[in-house]
C-alpha cells in the first residue's frame, strides 16, 4: 500500500514556526530557565596546564555562605570519550590543560558560588608539557596519557600509542609506483590551520533536577541521547536513570555535539535535592571551546603529462587537545574530504589524532572537511601552477564522475561535480564579476570544489494522529537554528499525509518520549529523521486508509491523502476529511499512531582492505559543493575584502528553497570568517588566549557579502524525497576559497589559515616564513604506527 | 535606597546593589528574559534595550545610574499579540535561525528606522556594527529592513514610550 508521494508537494517556502517567539523575546532558551528557586553553580577550573595534582581541598568552600553542594571527581568515577574512554569529568591525579574542571559548586546565588570557588585549594606540581603536535610527536616527548593502553576503546586493534590517540589510514593502489613513473610531475605542499571557535550566542550549560529517583537534565545540546549516555556513564548509573529534554538551542554549530558540563549539573542536583543551573560564562565558554581543531597537513601528488593524478599521499595531524573527543571519530573524514573530489589512480593517507596539553577540540560544522578542502584546493592550484594548466580545466578533467572509485574504493554514483562546475560558470556569467570594484587593490578570483558526507545513521520517530486533523511528531531531534525540525521534517510529514505542515505539531526533544536518535548535526536531520518520520507516516497512512476504505467503500489502493482529505484517486474533492477518518478509527480500532525508524542503508561499500582505523569506510551519502570568490587585497594593510561569493550546492531536492538559501548564506559567512577573520591562539601555558567577543573577530554585518546561490538538484540521494543535508557542507569551502583567491590575488604561496590582515601583509611583503613541517616525514610509511 | 525607573511604561524599583547591570535586573529581578545575556561586555548587542529613547547595551548600564529612566525592552517594543514592522519583516523574510541575537537586532533596527526613513544597505550594516549574529550571515536581515523601507514607513510610536 506504499503509494509514492509526489515529492513536489513537499516543496514550499514555509516560514519558521519558532520565529515569532524568537523576535519577540518569548523563546525560553536553557539560559533563560533559572529563576530564583534554582541554585546557581560554577565550575572550578585549573589555572595552569600540565601538572600533577598533590591535593584538592573543598572543605573551606563547603563552609561558605549559601553553598549547597560540591561535585568532585569522587562523584564521577567513570571515564568517557568518543571511541576511546580517556576523559574524566573532573581532574583526578593530573591536570592536562588550563581550564580543566576541578569541581563544581552549587549555591543560592552565582556570587556565592563564585566566592566559594575562590577558596578551593588546588596544590599542584608542574609537569613537562606538549603544547604543539610537533612537541608531542618528538622522540622522548612526555606522555599526556601514560595509561593509554588501559583505556576502554570501542574497537580492538586500532593503531594508537603514546601521544597518538588514534590513527586512521587508507591505502589504495601502488602509490610508490606512481611516484616512480618517469613521466610524472611531483608536487608537494605543506599547510597549517588554526582553531576556529563556534561562539554560539547561548553558551553550554544545563538546568538539572533529581525527580522520582531519576535525573532530569534540561540542556542546550545537539545530542540528547549522547548527553543521557555520558551523564549516566560518568556517574556509574544506568542510562535509564537520566532524562534529557532540550528547549530551543541558541546556536551550536557542532560545539554541542558532545556532553560537556551536563553531568556536573546532574550530580549537583542529586546532592542538593534542588534544581541547579550551571552555565559557562562567556570567558569559560571561549577558553574551553571544543574548537575546530588546528592541524598540520602534508600532501604530495604525482601528475601525469595529461594532467591526471597518478598517485597522491598525505599525512594529516589533527590536534585533539588533552583528550581524544570528536577528533577520534573525525580522523575517518580525512579519507572522505582530503581524499575526495578527484579521481586518484592510487592513494595513501594517514590521519593522526595527537594529544597536546591544550583544551580539547571538537566538532565544528564540516569539521576537518573545512581545512582538508583548504589543503586539497590549494594543493590543486599549486599543481596547476607547476604543470601550467588552467585550474578550472584541471578540475573539470579530474573531478569524480559516475562510476569513479573514491579514496577507499567506493564507487561513486552520478555525475555531479562536473556539471556543478559548468553551472558555476553559468552563474558567474549571470551575475558578472566585480573586478572593477577592486580599484588599486590586488584582485583575485578562485573556484574550489568540496565533498562531505551526510552522517546518516539511526533515528526514530513516532506520529500520533489527533482527532482535529493535526498530527504530533515525536522525535529527539533538536532545533538548533537550522530549521531542520521546524521546517524540513514537518514538511516531509505533511507531504506524506496530504496535510499542511502547520498541522504537524513537533514535540520538543525528550529522551523519555522519543526513541533513539544519533543527534542533530552532520547534515543528517532532514535525511535521517525525515526518513524515520516517513516510515512512521507509512504506518499511520495504512491505518488511515484501512478505516477510510470501510467508510468510503473503496479499496485502500484507490484512496489518496490530499488537502486534508482521504480522496478517491483521480476524483479531487471526493471522499471525506481526515478528521472524520481519525474519529472513526478512534471508535473502531483505537487512536491512530505509528512509529518508524531509519539507519544508514549501508549500500555504499569500500574496497576491502583499503581503510584501517575508520568509523566507516564508505560514505553513505556524499554531498558536493562548488564555491567561488572574488577578493580585493589591500597590499598596504593586508586586508581582504570579499567582493563577491558564489555557491553551487548539491542539495538533492530543496524542499524549502528559501530556508536552504538562508543556511547557505549563514554558513558561507562563517566560512569566510574561518578564512580571513577568526583566530584562536594558544598561549605559553597551553590555554586559549581569547576570552570573548572582544578578542575574537566573528564576522560583522560589514564583513558580510550577499552570496549568489544556485541550488543543484537531482543528484542521487537516499534521503526522503531525494533530500540531502544542506546546512553542514555549506561552510566547508569558505577557507579554501578565501585561500585560493588570496593566493591568486597576491601571487604568493598561501599555506596557512586564517589569513588575517597581518598574515596577508606578511605574505605580500615576503616575510612570512615558508612552512615545511619537519615533524612530518617525507617517507609516508614513517607516519604510521606499526 | 531603591532606584526607581519605568519599564515598558510601568513604574518599578530595585533595592539591590546599584552596580547591578540593568541586564541582570531585567533577567533575574524582573524575570524578563527576552533581553539576552551573551557577551556581557558591550560587544554583541543581544542585550540591547531602549533607555531614554536610545538603544544601549543593558550589560553596560549599572541600575544605580538609571534613576527615573524610561526603559523599553523587547517585551515592550510592540503591544502584546502585535509585531512592529521590523519584527514582521523578519518573519516575512524567514530571517531567524537560532534567534538569540534577534531581540537586540529588533531594538537596534527599530530605533534606526525611526531615525532613517530611507536607509541604504551600507547604512543598515553600519547600524548593526554593535549587533552580531553568528547564524544568518546578516544579508537577509538587511533584505528584511530594506523591504520595510519599500513598503511602509515605521511610525515613531513603534518605539513605545
Amino acid at each position: 500500500m506504499n503509494m509514492k508521494v509526489d515529492p513536489r508537494t513537499a516543496v514550499m517556502d514555509m516560514p519558521r514556526r519558532d520565529a515569532r517567539d524568537k523576535v519577540t523575546g518569548r523563546t525560553r532558551f536553557m539560559v533563560d530557565m533559572a529563576g530564583s528557586d534554582v541554585l546557581r553553580a560554577v565550575v572550578v577550573r585549573a589555572g595552569s596546564g600540565a601538572a600533577k595534582v598533590l591535593r584538592i581541598d573543598t572543605s573551606a568552600a563547603a563552609r561558605m555562605r549559601g553553598v549547597r553542594g560540591i561535585a568532585t571527581a569522587a562523584d564521577a568515577p567513570q571515564l568517557h570519550g568518543v571511541g576511546v574512554m580517556d576523559q574524566p569529568l573532573f581532574v583526578r591525579d593530573r591536570i592536562r590543560y588550563p581550564g580543566e574542571p576541578i569541581c563544581a559548586i552549587a549555591a543560592d546565588t552565582l556570587e556565592q558560588a563564585r566566592a566559594a570557588a575562590a577558596v578551593v585549594v588546588v596544590e599542584t606540581e608542574e609537569m613537562p608539557a606538549c603544547l604543539t603536535m610537533a612537541e608531542a610527536l618528538a622522540p622522548g616527548a612526555p606522555l599526556l596519557h601514560p595509561d593509554w593502553k588501559s583505556y576502554e576503546c570501542i574497537v580492538d586493534g586500532v593503531a594508537r600509542g603514546g601521544n597518538i590517540a588514534w590513527e586512521g589510514k587508507v591505502v589504495r593502489g601502488d602509490v610508490d609506483a606512481a611516484f616512480a613513473r618517469p613521466d610524472v610531475s611531483v608536487v608537494e605542499s605543506c599547510f597549517r590551520v588554526g582553531r576556529q571557535s563556534h561562539f554560539p550566542f547561548e553558551p553550554r550549560g544545563a538546568v538539572a533536577s533529581y525527580e522520582d529517583g531519576r535525573f532530569h537534565v534540561i540542556t542546550s545540546t545537539q545530542v540528547p541521547w549522547t548527553v543521557r549516555a555520558v551523564t549516566a556513564r560518568v556517574m556509574g548509573v544506568h542510562a535509564s536513570q537520566v532524562r534529557v529534554t532540550v528547549p530551543p538551542v541558541g546556536g551550536a554549530f557542532g560545539l554541542k555535539f558532545d556532553a560537556s558540563i551536563e553531568p556536573m549539573a546532574a550530580i549537583l542536583a542529586k546532592k542538593t535535592g534542588r534544581t541547579v543551573s550551571l552555565v559557562n560564562s562567556r570567558e569559560e565558554e571561549t577558553q574551553t571551546c571544543l574548537c575546530r581543531e588546528n592541524a598540520d597537513i602534508w600532501i604530495r601528488s604525482a601528475i601525469t603529462p595529461e594532467g591526471k593524478i597518478a598517485g597522491r599521499e598525505a599525512v594529516v595531524l589533527m590536534d585533539a587537545g588533552a583528550y581524544g573527543g570528536e577528533q577520534i571519530f573525525l580522523s575517518t573524514m580525512t579519507a572522505h574530504t582530503l581524499g575526495a573530489g578527484y579521481r586518484l589512480e592510487s592513494v595513501r593517507m594517514s590521519s593522526r589524532v595527537v594529544y597536546t596539553n591544550t583544551p580539547p577540540n571538537g566538532a565544528f560544522r564540516s569539521c576537518n572537511g573545512a581545512y582538508n578542502s583548504f589543503a586539497l584546493e590549494r594543493h590543486t592550484d599549486e599543481i596547476c601552477e607547476k604543470i601550467g594548466m588552467d585550474p578550472m580545466a584541471f578540475r573539470k578533467l579530474n573531478v569524480l564522475s559516475d562510476g569513479d572509485p573514491g579514496t577507499t574504493g567506493q564507487i561513486f554514483e552520478g555525475d555531479v561535480l562536473g556539471p556543478m562546475l559548468d553551472r558555476m560558470e553559468a552563474l558567474r556569467e549571470r551575475t558578472g564579476t566585480r573586478e572593477h570594484r577592486a580599484g588599486d587593490r590586488l584582485y583575485g578570483l578562485a573556484t574550489t570544489v568540496g565533498t562531505w558526507n551526510i552522517f546518516v545513521g539511526p533515528s526514530s520517530a513516532t506520529i500520533n494522529l489527533n482527532a482535529d486533523g493535526s498530527v504530533t511528531l515525536i522525535t529527539a531531534s533538536v532545533e538548533i537554528g537550522s530549521g531542520s525540525i521546524t521546517q524540513g521534517v514537518p514538511q516531509i510529514v505533511a507531504a506524506n499525509l496530504g496535510i499542511h505542515p502547520s498541522k504537524v505539531i513537533v514535540k520538543g526533544a525528550d529522551t523519555d518520549a522519543a526513541g533513539y536518535d544519533m543527534g542533530t548535526g552532520g547534515g543528517r536531520t532532514v535525511v535521517s529523521m525525515g526518513a524515520a518520520a516517513t516510515a512512521a507516516c507509512e504506518v499511520v497512512r495504512d491505518k488511515l486508509l484501512d478505516t477510510a476504505s470501510e467508510l468510503l467503500q473503496t479499496p485502500p489502493a484507490d484512496l489518496v491523502l490530499r488537502n486534508g482529505r482521504v480522496e478517491i484517486r483521480d476524483r479531487p474533492g471526493s471522499g471525506t476529511t481526515i478528521e472524520t477518518v481519525i474519529a472513526r478509527a478512534e471508535q473502531t480500532k483505537g487512536p491512530i499512531s505509528g512509529s518508524g525508524a531509519f539507519t544508514a542503508p549501508q549500500s555504499a561499500k569500500a574496497m576491502p582492505g583499503c581503510a584501517a582505523g575508520h568509523f566507516f569506510d564508505a560514505m553513505d551519502l556524499p554531498v558536493f559543493i562548488v564555491h567561488e570568490a572574488e577578493v580585493a587585497v589591500d597590499p598596504d594593510t593586508g586586508e581582504t575584502e570579499v567582493l563577491a561569493y558564489r555557491v553551487v550546492q548539491d542539495v538533492g531536492r530543496a524542499i524549502n528553497p528559501r530556508a536552504v538559501r538562508g543556511q547557505i548564506q549563514g554558513a558561507v559567512i562563517q566560512g569566510i570568517g574561518y578564512g580571513i577573520h577568526e583566530a584562536v591562539t594558544i598561549g605559553a601555558d597551553g590555554g586559549i588566549e581569547q576570552t570573548g567577543f572582544e578578542t575574537y573577530h566573528m564576522p560583522l554585518a560589514q564583513d558580510a557579502v550577499k552570496v549568489e546561490i544556485d541550488l543543484y538538484e537531482g543528484a542521487p540521494s537516499c534521503g526522503p524525497m531525494g533530500t540531502k543535508g544542506i546546512a553542514e557542507v555549506a561552510i566547508m569551502n569558505g577557507g579554501a576559497t578565501m585561500a585560493c583567491a588570496i593566493a591568486n590575488a597576491t601571487g604568493k604561496r598561501v599555506q596557512q589559515l586564517p589569513l588575517t590582515a597581518p598574515k596577508v601583509l606578511a605574505l605580500t611583503c615576503g616575510i612570512e616564513p615558508v612552512l615545511d613541517h619537519p615533524h612530518i616525514s617525507r617517507r609516508w610509511s614513517d607516519n604510521i604506527l606499526r | 535606597m531603591a532606584v526607581e525607573f519605568t519599564l515598558n511604561g510601568e513604574w518599578r524599583d530595585f533595592a539591590g546593589d546599584p552596580r547591578t547591570p540593568l541586564l541582570d535586573v531585567l533577567r533575574d529581578g524582573c524575570r524578563m528574559t527576552g533581553t539576552k545575556s551573551v557577551c556581557r561586555a558591550g560587544f554583541c548587542g543581544a542585550c540591547t534595550v531602549m533607555v531614554g529613547g536610545e538603544p544601549v547595551p543593558s550589560c553596560q548600564r549599572p541600575i544605580g545610574m538609571l534613576e527615573g529612566a524610561e526603559i523599553v525592552t523587547i517585551e515592550g517594543i510592540a503591544p502584546p499579540e502585535e509585531l512592529n514592522p521590523v519584527q514582521r519583516a523578519f518573519l516575512e523574510h524567514d530571517v531567524v535561525q537560532c534567534g538569540m541575537c534577534f531581540p537586540g537586532m529588533v531594538i537596534t533596527l527599530t530605533d534606526f528606522l525611526r531615525r532613517n526613513a530611507a536607509p541604504t544597505r551600507s547604512g543598515i550594516k553600519e547600524a548593526l556594527s554593535g549587533n552580531m549574529c553568528r547564524c544568518t550571515g546578516y544579508e537577509r536581515i538587511i533584505d528584511a529592513v530594506m523591504s520595510i523601507r519599500e513598503t511602509e514607513t515605521p511610525a515613531a510610536e513603534a518605539v513605545s514610550r
